[in-house]
């Protein structure tokens, strides 16, 4: 899911880091605000999400992808905000080091893998949570999330020949077909299973995590 | 920051294990293409037509600076080497990612790291 340079046009580019700007500035002042304890897991879920990005699965179609992790950290953080800052640096440090995803598509895949996907799938998850339990909420909030984020991409790619042609060559057509199948098939179903083993474990271990400040008022209280 | 805290630990040994199992993510695909919208920009133009094509030829090249592009050391081209590359690139990403959430939260929560 990670555009390289060359496959939107200048005013794709500019456009998504105009949207990301703001949701950056938003992002901080929520970092500002979490619970320190919180903040060395969110550095080990950092690199967890660099790394979880390096297992490229086999798409039946021939080609790859890979599950992304903005999902679980929004999950675990109770936070979308500061998923979207930790998803950003691991995009930004691709970008730099590996020559994965362009310089010039910064905007875009922070917007579709560190803003759509972690919201997406966090909200699924707050949606779900009561009535079927975290662990299954945050599996299909994590699926529900990447396959989201994925289309996204893909109207992207697609909208660029209609928007400045001599980019991306093909139309939405067939841009989001591919990118939802690949991600519907092999990168959801992964995203899903991990996403749902961690918020398990994690549960079981740091139940404290997914107490809300009104459940731990009132347990004070009672 | 307390990186003391047990499930910090935790993660850590995930993360050590992810680092000697990373290979996985090229050699259970090697024979497969790339992602979807990720293809070379030249292999592309032989396919599609260069005049299809001309703007992203122009920015393809923007940034060739990469310090180990596409996770691998460059000409460490055939599966064992290019493995050695992709661990190599996971414990180098790893200490760069690690690295700037640090900084950053160093910049805007200059309290929490202290202690």
């Amino acid at each position: 899911m990670h555009i390289p340079d060359g496959y939107l046009g200048p005013i794709t580019c500019a456009f998504f880091y105009l949207i990301m700007i703001p949701i950056w500035y938003k992002g901080i002042k929520e970092l500002k605000k979490l619970d320190p304890r919180k903040l060395p897991l969110l550095g080990v879920l950092t690199a967890f999400a660099f790394l979880v990005m390096m297992f490229n699965l086999p798409v039946p179609d021939g080609t790859t992808a890979h599950m992304v992790g903005g999902t679980l950290i929004a999950i675990l953080m109770d936070n979308p905000w500061v998923a979207t800052i930790a998803i950003s640096i691991v995009l930004v440090i691709q970008a730099i080091f590996f020559g994965d995803g362009g310089i010039t598509c910064i905007g875009a895949n922070c917007f579709n893998m560190g803003v759509v996907l972690p919201f997406v799938g966090y909200y699924v998850y707050k949606f779900l949570r009561n009535k079927v339990g975290e662990v299954i909420a945050s599996g299909i909030g994590a699926y529900v999330g990447i396959v989201t984020a994925a289309i996204c991409a893909g109207f992207e790619f697609g909208l660029q020949p209609f928007i400045e042609p001599g980019y991306c060559p093909y139309p939405f057509t067939v841009s989001v077909p591919a990118m939802a199948i690949a991600h519907l098939l092999t990168a959801g179903p992964a995203a899903a299973v991990v996403t749902a083993i961690v918020v398990w474990y994690v549960r079981k271990v740091r139940p404290d995590l997914f107490t809300s400040k009104e459940q731990q008022v009132s347990g004070v209280n009672a | 920051m307390n990186w003391q805290d047990p499930l910090v630990k935790k993660f850590l040994y995930v993360i050590i294990a992810m680092i000697i199992l990373c290979p996985l993510g090229i050699l259970l695909v090697w024979n497969y293409g790339d992602a979807w919208g990720e293809w070379d920009p030249q292999e592309l133009a032989e396919k599609v037509g260069e005049s299809k094509v001309s703007g992203m030829l122009h920015l393809a090249d923007i940034w060739n600076h990469a310090l180990l592009p596409d996770y691998d050391v460059p000409g460490w081209d055939d599966p064992f080497h290019a493995s050695i590359g992709y661990i190599i690139s996971a414990i180098v990403g790893v200490i760069l990612c690690v690295g700037a959430y640090y900084a950053l939260i160093k910049f805007v929560n200059p309290r929490a790291t202290t202690g």
